[in-house]
């Protein structure tokens, strides 16, 4: 490492005098993105999960008597999802954590179009993992479908909402991982929160109300009791209930008790999820000290 | 060029950086010296733009950072070695600075080259020394070919090569005309390199001059040493003669006020045989030990002991 030869800085190309635009921005986060291993490791991981999950769950099933495989489609998405989710909290606390941010915020000091760059770069990363995701879902389900001999019909009777509600919810967790790993910063309190938030909430409010409920009381046809009535709202307007809403197949009721959100009050639901949290951390990188 | 007026920053009671004032200008490697826990990070901070100021304004180029119309043009930053994801590569790095401002890749080759990194360019920056991260760090701050460069602790780690390098490249950097604002604890290597010194102590100016102006200052700088068999005789013989005499150990006088000539001639005078007889120079680092004196933050058991101690070293 003797560089005492090599003196001057003088630029041979003397360099662009380019300005920090968003176009310049979002490229140099795609850079940094696809500069990672655990980026890599992520979209493999989800791929794996999801094509591995919706297999043996097709598979367990193959045996039902009115045994439909696109009905499987969707049961590897829970696990599947904290793979694009923990990509968002990596992208969203790796520059705070590192100290990398010195180095990113000095070279784009209004700081707000590092956000846009990792939002942009973060949802068009996990849309390739997304797709290939879902892509291995489909894959895995022939093999149960060819031991039925049924050819699942990908093109008609809503599976294509399905499988673009697949995609869209999987990208719509990860820049939910995003936006709460930019406003906490730090790594292991952010994934803690989005796990919490995604995957805990959910069930932990469902079996709470089930647990409280009167066993004897209220069967199959009643009314639904408000108390399970409010939950399965809150839960419906979680991410994971609006992701389920995203995912349904056309015509199917929501939950019981919640208001029918329908595919696009779902999606709406799972932005506002998204945005809130990163307004409030650009919010905190336009006005608060970095360091 | 960098301004720096009246710049104040407080966080809650504590006040960091208090009503400072200098100026970096073109052509001149500026020093930046001062205790632990002085204010020279912040500031620094506060100059690119990663703090805002409670009060006051510093200011590039008569711009604030971040009006900057392409910062990494006008800037190169150095804050601290460990502005890197470990898990990414130098080049990779390098690469993703120089796209915000669609510097061209050729660029990052070249300053990968200069840097003497080509041949860990492409390992991930987490197994660097810290020596390496430093390498990196100046190289990102060398990328937009950059008028003007903010260094915290460029030789921190650095190997005594590496050090030489830094020394001749920041000498150059401002030969070519460009404003270099540099911070460092070694007041040795400041001494070799800067053209001026800003000296901070609790946040506040302690001095803004250059490096020549600044060791003259010193108590010691003017002064003769004298080592003798008799340094009674000749203490009052010197006294007698109207100069200032300090004893300073077994057989040891300083004399201020007498040359080194006078001395000998007083010694010869009064018959004390000279042992050693030496004009005493003083040091940017005397010179800092007595400006921050009452400046320190964070005091080990004796500061006069250790600004003593510091004294005697430099004197063997």
């Amino acid at each position: 490492m003797s560089a005492t030869a090599a003196l001057a800085p003088r630029a041979t190309t003397r360099p662009a005098t380019g300005r920090p635009t968003l176009r310049h921005v979002v490229a140099a986060e795609w850079t940094k993105l696809t500069s990672l291993r655990s980026t890599y490791a992520i979209l493999v991981a989800t791929v794996v999960v999801s094509g591995v999950l919706t297999h043996l769950s097709a598979s367990a099933s193959s045996g039902d008597p009115g045994f439909d495989p696109l009905r499987s489609l969707t049961d590897g998405l829970v696990l599947a999802q904290v793979g694009p989710l923990v990509l968002g909290v990596l992208v969203g606390t790796g520059e705070h954590g590192s100290g990398a941010f010195r180095a990113t915020f000095t070279a784009v000091p209004r700081r707000v179009p590092v956000l846009v760059g990792q939002t942009v770069a973060t949802a068009a990363f996990a849309l390739l993992t997304a797709v290939l995701a879902v892509g291995a879902a489909v894959l895995g389900i022939l093999p149960a479908a060819a031991s039925r001999d049924i050819t699942p019909d990908l093109a008609s009777g809503g599976t294509p909402q399905v499988l673009a509600g697949m995609v869209a919810s999987l990208v719509g967790t990860a820049l939910l991982g995003l936006a709460i790993g930019a406003l906490l910063r730090r790594p292991v309190p952010a994934l803690v929160a989005a796990v919490v938030l995604l995957l805990v909430l959910p069930v932990a409010l469902v079996l709470a109300t089930e647990l409280a409920a009167d066993p004897t009381a209220a069967p199959a046809g009643g009314p639904v009791p408000v108390a399970e009535a409010v939950v399965n709202t809150v839960v419906t307007l979680l991410p994971a209930g609006a992701a389920g809403l995203l995912t349904a197949p056309p015509g199917s009721s929501g939950v019981e008790g919640a208001p029918d959100l329908g595919r696009a009050g779902a999606a709406l639901v799972l932005t506002a999820w998204v945005l809130v949290p990163l307004a409030a951390a650009a919010v905190r990188l336009r006005t608060r000290d970095l360091g | 060029m960098i301004e720096v007026e009246a710049l104040t920053k407080r966080y809650g009671s504590t006040t960091a950086v208090d009503g400072l004032t200098f100026t970096a200008r073109p052509g001149t490697v500026t020093g930046f010296l001062g205790p632990n826990g002085a204010g020279k990070s912040t500031t620094m901070r506060m100059i690119v733009g990663l703090e805002r100021p409670t009060s006051g304004t510093a200011t590039v180029d008569g711009r604030r950072f971040a009006d900057l119309r392409a910062p990494l043009h006008a800037v190169g930053v150095m804050l601290d070695a460990r502005s890197v994801h470990p898990g990414r590569t130098a080049f990779r790095h390098l690469l993703a600075q120089a796209r915000t401002h669609g510097i061209p890749r050729s660029r990052v080759d070249e300053v990968i080259a200069l840097t003497g990194l080509e041949r860990v360019a492409g390992r991930r920056a987490g197994t660097y020394s810290l020596g390496m991260g430093q390498r990196l760090g100046i190289a990102g701050a060398l990328l937009g070919d950059p008028a003007t460069l903010v260094l915290d602790e460029p030789v921190n780690g650095l190997d005594p090569d590496g050090v030489l390098w830094v020394r001749r490249l920041v000498r150059d950097l401002a030969a070519e005309g460009r404003t270099v604002f540099l911070s460092s604890h070694l007041m040795h290597e400041l001494a070799l390199c800067a053209d001026r010194v800003v000296i901070i102590g609790a946040g506040r100016l302690l001095a803004d001059a250059p490096v020549q102006e600044i060791v003259d200052r010193s108590a010691r700088a003017g002064t003769v040493r004298v080592r003798t068999t008799d340094p009674d005789a000749l203490a009052r013989a010197l006294l007698a003669a109207g100069a200032d005499v300090t004893p300073q150990g077994p057989g040891v006088l300083h004399v201020r006020g007498a040359s080194v000539d006078e001395v000998g001639a007083a010694a010869g005078r009064c018959g004390a045989t000279v042992l050693e007889l030496a004009a005493e120079g003083g040091s940017l680092e005397d010179a800092y030990l007595e400006l921050t004196a009452d400046a320190v933050r964070y005091r080990g058991r004796s500061a006069g002991a250790a600004a003593s101690l510091a004294r005697e070293g430099s004197a063997r």
